[in-house]
């Protein structure tokens, strides 16, 4: 089918975003289609996370419009097929009382009827996100026992428990080691083309996933939209706009080749 | 020791003690993972400006205070949406006004007297039927609520912007679980005394929380310390004569002690 045919997932038109007069995010417009993995970049304080939380109804830009699925944000209601994992997911507070499979069961709540228990199909639900996110086995530990890595994995496990059909993290890695990080990628990977989970990354380690993205968003205060990472990926003009590192990217890709 | 069940005022106050150590102790789960712990001290004392409103104008102290502790409960609630930055100091003003409001209404109303020191300090023994069926008609609803949305309430508790974005009614249930609260502290003050509610709703949770378990394990030990304190606190003021509602707190500070050493790393 034609992509012009197909409906967006996200439709941002002309959003404009400003706290106290100073412009956070300056006319953005986007679409987002179903099966894409789509990674953001761009400095601190360039407005990505402000722009994950426009696209999750957490914030509302200051003028423009976002459109879910083709319906207007404030009359949207079927998030659940929207996961969110945030900027802190590894950092949990070590003393609440939670086990793995309490918070995965937290994805699933929204889910359930009100005066009904979780259904057969909502444990299974369950199970299966802990499964995917190999984090079955840790199902009666407690949360604030587990490494950076496991508990990465647990929040996506949570996120994943309500079957969204798109992924939004935000920048889920801080605090996590290499082996962990790699291998969350690889996750990610297999979301993306195995699930057909569209997601969206928030990241400052784009160079790694580079084969596997379709599309690059560079956030600073403006967006400019590469269609082609390789394309991006040699874009040396990138770091004169936006003040990124592309060294690390070209680093990263010489190390692959 | 058992001899004293064979009074009635003692049944009664029995029963009393052990529903409001069920509410305040499931309550302050959640109130406390919320990290909400000030608002029940701040409800406690606005539900005393019911309860002078009640003793001048001569109507039941502790209808009044249900319904200014939920009236105070909105307030604070809508005043932590719209200025998320001074939250505490909200709390605050809201409990020093509210004290300076309960005195200044019964001093001019002439109430000055031993009911509203029974309302401070509890006065369980001198519970009535009457005050039984309210707590029971009330205490019912309010858990039915609790348990009918806990999981979304824990939801909300661990990370309220992932519960909103995954559906949860965030807004809704923060002012549902406020009222529910309001309704058990206002409940409870004929018991354990407006200064005392906000330790028979925190402190069991506290130390189960030292226990590090789950979430369910989390409720049932908060439950099990809050009746254990509640009718060892009784016990104890029965055989030594001690004020009920200091003595049920002094137990619960005792097990917290004891939680702490016992899960020493």
């Amino acid at each position: 089918m034609p992509l012009s045919f197909k409906v967006p997932i996200f439709d941002v038109k002309n959003i404009n975003f400003s706290v106290h007069s100073q412009h956070i995010l300056s006319n953005i417009s986007l679409e987002i289609f179903n099966g894409e993995y789509i990674a953001i970049i761009g400095p601190n304080g360039g407005g990505k996370t402000t722009l994950a939380r426009m696209l999750l109804g957490l914030d509302k830009p200051t003028s423009g419009e976002i459109k879910l699925y083709g319906k207007k944000i404030t009359a949207f209601k079927s998030w659940d097929k929207i996961g969110y994992v945030p900027q802190r997911a590894s950092h949990v507070d070590e003393n609440f009382p939670a086990t793995v499979q309490d918070i995965v069961k937290m994805g699933r709540t929204s889910k359930r009827s009100l005066f009904s228990r979780f259904s057969q199909a909502d444990k299974e639900a369950i199970e299966e996100s802990m499964r995917k996110m190999d984090v079955l086995d840790l199902r009666d530990k407690m949360v604030g026992k587990l490494s950076g890595g496991q508990r990465q994995r647990v929040m996506i496990a949570r996120a994943l428990a309500s079957n969204p059909e798109i992924l939004i993290l935000d920048e889920p890695n801080t605090g996590v080691d290499m082996v962990s990080q790699k291998r969350f990628y690889a996750l990610l990977k297999k979301l993306n083309q195995e699930e057909n989970i569209t997601i969206l990354f928030i990241t400052h380690d784009v160079g790694v996933i580079a084969d596997d993205i379709s599309r690059l968003f560079t956030i600073n205060q403006k967006i400019t939209i590469c269609n082609s990472p390789k394309e991006t990926l040699s874009c040396d003009e990138m770091s004169a706009l936006y003040g990124i590192e592309t060294h690390s990217i070209h680093q990263h890709k010489q190390h692959e080749h | 020791m058992f001899e004293i069940f064979q009074y009635d005022f003692m049944q009664r106050a029995f029963l009393a003690g052990i529903l409001i150590a069920t509410l305040a102790s499931i309550s302050g789960t959640f109130i406390v993972l919320k990290r909400y712990s000030m608002m029940s001290e701040t409800l406690a004392h606005s539900a005393l400006v019911g309860v002078a409103v009640g003793l001048v104008a001569g109507y039941n102290p502790l209808w009044m205070a249900v319904v200014v502790a939920v009236l105070s409960a909105w307030i604070i609630e809508y005043l932590r949406s719209a200025f998320s930055l001074y939250s505490d100091a909200i709390l605050s003003i809201i409990l020093s006004g509210s004290l300076a409001m309960a005195i200044i209404i019964v001093s001019l109303g002439g109430a000055f007297n031993n009911s509203l020191f029974s309302y401070l300090f509890g006065s369980i023994l001198s519970v009535s039927s009457e005050d039984i069926t309210t707590i029971l008609i009330f205490g019912t609803i309010s858990l039915v609520l609790l348990l009918l949305f806990s999981k979304e309430l824990y939801f909300i508790a661990y990370d309220e912007e992932v519960a909103k974005v995954s559906g949860v009614k965030v807004k809704f249930l923060n002012f549902l679980l406020v009222s529910i609260v309001a309704i058990i502290i206002a409940l409870s003050i004929r018991v354990v005394g407006s200064l005392l509610i906000g330790a028979l709703m925190v402190i069991p949770t506290i130390s189960a929380l030292q226990y590090r378990v789950g979430f369910l394990k989390t409720v049932l030990l908060s439950w099990f310390i809050a009746l254990v304190s509640v009718i060892a606190g009784m016990l104890l003021s029965y055989s030594f004569s001690l004020p009920s509602g200091a003595t049920i707190v002094l137990c619960v500070i005792f097990i917290f002690a004891l939680s702490l050493i016992v899960n020493k790393k």
